[in-house]
C-alpha cells in the first residue's frame, strides 16, 4: 500500500487548485458534521450529568414559595439523606442590561447539592460572613470585581428588604465556575451566567418579617437513584393537604422533560449533520469519478503492466481516502472553533446552551465516516475501471 | 452581433451542454439543495412560532401588564387597576357597549405524564377574551360555564398531552374536568387550557391578573392609550402594542435557534462555495476548446464570463428551489410543540431567502472560474486537448 503513495500523491496534485478547493469544501463540511456531533453530545451530556438521586421540591400550584419549616419534615421521610433550601432574587449591578441572579442557599445544600462548586473552605467562609457571596467568573470579570470588594445588587421588584432599600450589599468572598457547567439538574436560576451564590440566612434576616420563613425551592438528596420516584411520590402524598402542597421531581426527569419541551437540539443536530454528510458524499464521489475518468489511459497502462483489480481498487480507494481523512482531521479541529461560536449565540436567562467539549468519540466518528464515504465514493469508478477495454483506453478511444 | 445577443448565445450553448456534464451539475444542485433545505427547514420553526403568536388582528391591539417581567407571568395587576385600564381612551366597544378588553390570569399546571411541569399553562379569561378571538371555536364537547370548575383545552395541548373531553386536571381545590376542546386558527392559545378567570383565580387564591389585552379603535389610538396609562401616577404599568409584544415574546424564545440557523447556513454555504468554485473550474476546463472557438470567431470576453456565471446561477437556483421544495414537502404544516403548539411554516419569504442564499453563493462561487474563462487567450484555448 505504501508504494502507492507516490502515485496517489501525483494524482492528487495533478490539479492543485481544484485539489485544494476540494479539501477546503470537505473540511468545512466536516467542521459542520463535527460541530453537530459535539453539540448533540453536549445536549445529551447536559441530561446525563443531572442526577436521579437529587430531587427538586417546589410549591405544587404555582405559588412560588414554600415554608422553610418543611425542611425538617422532608428530612424525616425514608430514603431522604439531605435537604437544602434556596431562594433567589434578580437584579443588576451598575448596568440594568446585565442581570444578576443571587441564589441564596442554606448549609443543608452542602449535602443536598454537593455538585454546587463550593469547597469546604468556601462553605465555612459563607457561614462566617452572612453577607458574603461567590460570583461566577463571568459576572466577576464583567464588573472587574475582586475578593473583598463590595457588590451592590439593585432588585427589579423594588425592595422586599425590611429597611426598604432596593439595593442589596454583598462582600465578594471568591469565585465559582460559570453555570450551566454546574451539574445542577435544574436550570433555574443557573441559566444566568452572572449567577451569584449567597447565604440564605442573610436573606432571611434582611427581608420584611412577613416574608421570612419562605423559600423558592428545596433540593433533596436520596439514598439510591432507583428510590427517587418513590420518594417523590411519598413527598407529594405527605403534603397533599398541606398549604401549600408540594410538587416533587427527580432532577434527571426534570432535565429530560425540559429538553423534550424545548427545541429538540439533539434531533436537529443529527439532521444537519446528515445533510452535511450528504454534501460530502456527493462532492467526494464526483471528485473520484472525475479523476478516474480523466486518467483512464493511465489506468489502462497499469492494467497492461499487470496490476490486478485488487491493486487498482486499493489505489483508487487510497486516492479517495487521503483527502477526505485529511479533511476530517482539519474539520474536527475547525469544529472546536465553531462550537465556541455557538456558545456565544446563547440568550442569557432564556436559553441554556450546554458546554461543548471536543470529544474523542466525535473525532472517531468523523474518521470512520470519512473512510466509509471514501469507500462509497470509489464504488462507481471502480466498477467502470473493472470493465474498461485496456487497448481502447490506451489508444485514447 | 450585439454583446447582449452574444451573452444569450454563449449562455445557451453552455447551458445546453449541461447534459454532458450531468454529474458535476448534480453536485452543485444537490450541494445547494442541502444548504437551502437545512436553512429553510430550521427557519420554518421560527416562522411558525412567530405566526402562532402574531395574529393579523394584533396590529390594533395593546397589552398592558404591571410587573417588572417583560412577559406575561407576573400576575401583578390588581383588579382595581384593571378597572382603571378599561376606562382608558381608545379602547373599542363591543356590541353591548362594554370595552373590548380582557384581563387574563395565567398559571402553570402540575406535571402530567410525559410532560414537564410549568410548560402547560392555564389561561383564565373573561367574556371579552372570546370576543377578542374571532377564530375561537369549540370543536368537541362544550364551552365551560362561567362560575363553574370546568375547563376547555386547546387543540395543540390536547394533541400533545392526549387530553380530551372527560379528562381531568389537578388543581389546588381538586380535579377539574375538561368539558371541551377548542381551536383558534392556530393561535398560541391552542397550547393552553382555558377557564373562567374569576373562578380560576378563586381556586388559585390569587387576586392579581397577568395582563390586559385591549382592542383599540384603530392603530392610531395607541399613543394616547399608552400615554394615559403610563402617565397615571396611581399606576405602574407597562403598555406595548400587541404586535411588538408578540414579536418580542416569540423572538426571545427563538433567538438562539435563529442565530444558530444562520451560522449553520453560512458554514454550509461556505462549504458549498468551495465546491462550486472547484466544479466551475472543472467546467471551464472542460469547455476550454469551445470557449477558444467562440473567442476566435468574434465573441467577446464578457459574454464568456457571463455565461459561466449564468450556468453557476442556474444550477444554484435549481438547487435552492429543490432544497426549499423538499423542506416545504417535509415540514410545512407539520405540528410542533416548543413552548406551545404551532405548525412549521415554509413561507414564501423563506423560499425567496433560500433562493437568494443559493444565488449569492453560486454567483460568488462562479466568479473566479468565470474570470479565468474570460481571460483565456483563444490561441491557447484552441490548442488544449
Amino acid at each position: 500500500m505504501v508504494k502507492f503513495i507516490p502515485l496517489v500523491w501525483a494524482a492528487l496534485w495533478r490539479n492543485r487548485t481544484e485539489s485544494v478547493l476540494t479539501l477546503l469544501a470537505l473540511s468545512v463540511a466536516f467542521a459542520l458534521f463535527g460541530t453537530m456531533l459535539m453539540l448533540n453530545a453536549a445536549y445529551q451530556r447536559a441530561i446525563d450529568d443531572t442526577r436521579m438521586d437529587r430531587l427538586l421540591v417546589a410549591c405544587a400550584f404555582d405559588c412560588g414559595a414554600i415554608p422553610l419549616g418543611y425542611r425538617e419534615q422532608l428530612a424525616r421521610i425514608e430514603g431522604v439523606t439531605a435537604v437544602g433550601a434556596q431562594s433567589w432574587i434578580g437584579g443588576h449591578h451598575r448596568d440594568e442590561r446585565h442581570p444578576i441572579m443571587v441564589m441564596f442557599v442554606d448549609q443543608g445544600m452542602r449535602a443536598a447539592w454537593p455538585e454546587l462548586p463550593l469547597s469546604s473552605a468556601d462553605w465555612r467562609a459563607l457561614d462566617a460572613n452572612p453577607s458574603g457571596i461567590f460570583l461566577s467568573h463571568q459576572a466577576a470579570a464583567r464588573d472587574a470585581v475582586r475578593p473583598g470588594d463590595m457588590l451592590a445588587v439593585t432588585t427589579y421588584l423594588g425592595s422586599n428588604r425590611a429597611d426598604g432599600n432596593p439595593a442589596w450589599y454583598f462582600t465578594v468572598l471568591g469565585f465559582v465556575p460559570d453555570p450551566p457547567g454546574w451539574k445542577s439538574g435544574v436550570a433555574t436560576p443557573t441559566s444566568n451566567p452572572a449567577t451569584v451564590i449567597g447565604n440564605l440566612s442573610y436573606l432571611e434576616n434582611s427581608i420584611q418579617a412577613a416574608e421570612r420563613g419562605m423559600v423558592n425551592l428545596m433540593r433533596v438528596a436520596v439514598d439510591r437513584p432507583e428510590n427517587a420516584r418513590a420518594v417523590c411520590r411519598e413527598i407529594e402524598a405527605r403534603f397533599t393537604n398541606a398549604t401549600p402542597a408540594l410538587y416533587c421531581v427527580p432532577a434527571r426527569d426534570d432535565a429530560e422533560e425540559t429538553a423534550d419541551a424545548n427545541i429538540n437540539m439533539r434531533q436537529i443536530s443529527l439532521g444537519i449533520g446528515a445533510a452535511g454528510l450528504f454534501m460530502i458524499l456527493f462532492l467526494c464521489a464526483n471528485g473520484v469519478a472525475e479523476s478516474v475518468r480523466e486518467r483512464l489511459p493511465e489506468f489502462g497502462v497499469l492494467k497492461a503492466m499487470g496490476y490486478g483489480d485488487g491493486r487498482i481498487a486499493s489505489l483508487v480507494i487510497l486516492e479517495a481516502a487521503l483527502p477526505i481523512v485529511l479533511a476530517a482531521l482539519i474539520g474536527s479541529a475547525l469544529a472546536r472553533v465553531v462550537d465556541a461560536l455557538v456558545a456565544h449565540l446563547a440568550v442569557t436567562g432564556v436559553i441554556d446552551v450546554p458546554e461543548v467539549h471536543a470529544s474523542i468519540a466525535a473525532f472517531g466518528w468523523a474518521l470512520a465516516v470519512a473512510l466509509l464515504i471514501a469507500l462509497l465514493s470509489a464504488v462507481a469508478p471502480l466498477y467502470r475501471l473493472r470493465h474498461i477495454d485496456v487497448a481502447a483506453v490506451m489508444a485514447g478511444r | 452581433m450585439s454583446e447582449l445577443r452574444q451573452v444569450a448565445a454563449v449562455s445557451l450553448i453552455g447551458i445546453g451542454s449541461l447534459r454532458e456534464r450531468l454529474g458535476t451539475a448534480l453536485v452543485v444542485v444537490i450541494g445547494m439543495a442541502c444548504v437551502v433545505g437545512v436553512l429553510t427547514s430550521m427557519l420554518s420553526l421560527t416562522v411558525g412560532l412567530t405566526r402562532a403568536y402574531l395574529r393579523p388582528e394584533d396590529a390594533t391591539r395593546a397589552v398592558v401588564w404591571g410587573g417588572p417581567n417583560h412577559f406575561d407571568q407576573a400576575r401583578s395587576l390588581h383588579p382595581d387597576a384593571v378597572d382603571t385600564i378599561l376606562d382608558a381612551p381608545g379602547i373599542a366597544k363591543g356590541p353591548d357597549g362594554a370595552p373590548l378588553a380582557d384581563a387574563e390570569f395565567l398559571m402553570r399546571l402540575l406535571s402530567m405524564e410525559g410532560f414537564t411541569a410549568g410548560s402547560l399553562q392555564l389561561r383564565g379569561i373573561g367574556p371579552a377574551g372570546i370576543a377578542l378571538r374571532p377564530d375561537f371555536r369549540i370543536v368537541a364537547g362544550q364551552m365551560y360555564r362561567t362560575g363553574t370548575r370546568e375547563l376547555v383545552v386547546g387543540l395543540g395541548a390536547a394533541r400533545k398531552l392526549g387530553l380530551g373531553v372527560g379528562s381531568e386536571v389537578r388543581m389546588r381545590d381538586g380535579k377539574w374536568p375538561i368539558v371541551g376542546v377548542f381551536s383558534c386558527g392556530g393561535d398560541i392559545i391552542e397550547s393552553y387550557l382555558v377557564g373562567d378567570a374569576p373562578t380560576v383565580m378563586a381556586a388559585r387564591r390569587r387576586a392579581g391578573f397577568a395582563q390586559v389585552i385591549a382592542q383599540l379603535v384603530d392603530a392610531k389610538a395607541f399613543p394616547e392609550f399608552q400615554r394615559w396609562l403610563t402617565e397615571n401616577p396611581a399606576l405602574t404599568l407597562f403598555v406595548e402594542r400587541k404586535t411588538d409584544y408578540d414579536l418580542r415574546t416569540a423572538g426571545a424564545k427563538t433567538a438562539f435557534f435563529t442565530r444558530m440557523t444562520y451560522v449553520i447556513g453560512a458554514i454550509m454555504a461556505l462549504g458549498a462555495l468551495f465546491g462550486i468554485v472547484k466544479i466551475m473550474y472543472g467546467v471551464v476546463r472542460a469547455r476550454t476548446r469551445e470557449i477558444g472557438t467562440l473567442r476566435a470567431i468574434g465573441f467577446g470576453a464578457t459574454p464568456v464570463v457571463v455565461s459561466v456565471l449564468a450556468e453557476a446561477a442556474l444550477l444554484g437556483a435549481i438547487g435552492g428551489l429543490l432544497g426549499a421544495a423538499v423542506a416545504w414537502l417535509i415540514f410545512d404544516g407539520r405540528g410542533m410543540w416548543v413552548w406551545g403548539a404551532f405548525k412549521l411554516h415554509v413561507s414564501p419569504a423563506l423560499w425567496l431567502l433560500g433562493l437568494a442564499w443559493a444565488l449569492t453563493t453560486s454567483l460568488i462561487g462562479g466568479l473566479f472560474p468565470a474570470l479565468r474563462a474570460g481571460r483565456l487567450p483563444p490561441s491557447v484555448a484552441l490548442r488544449v486537448q
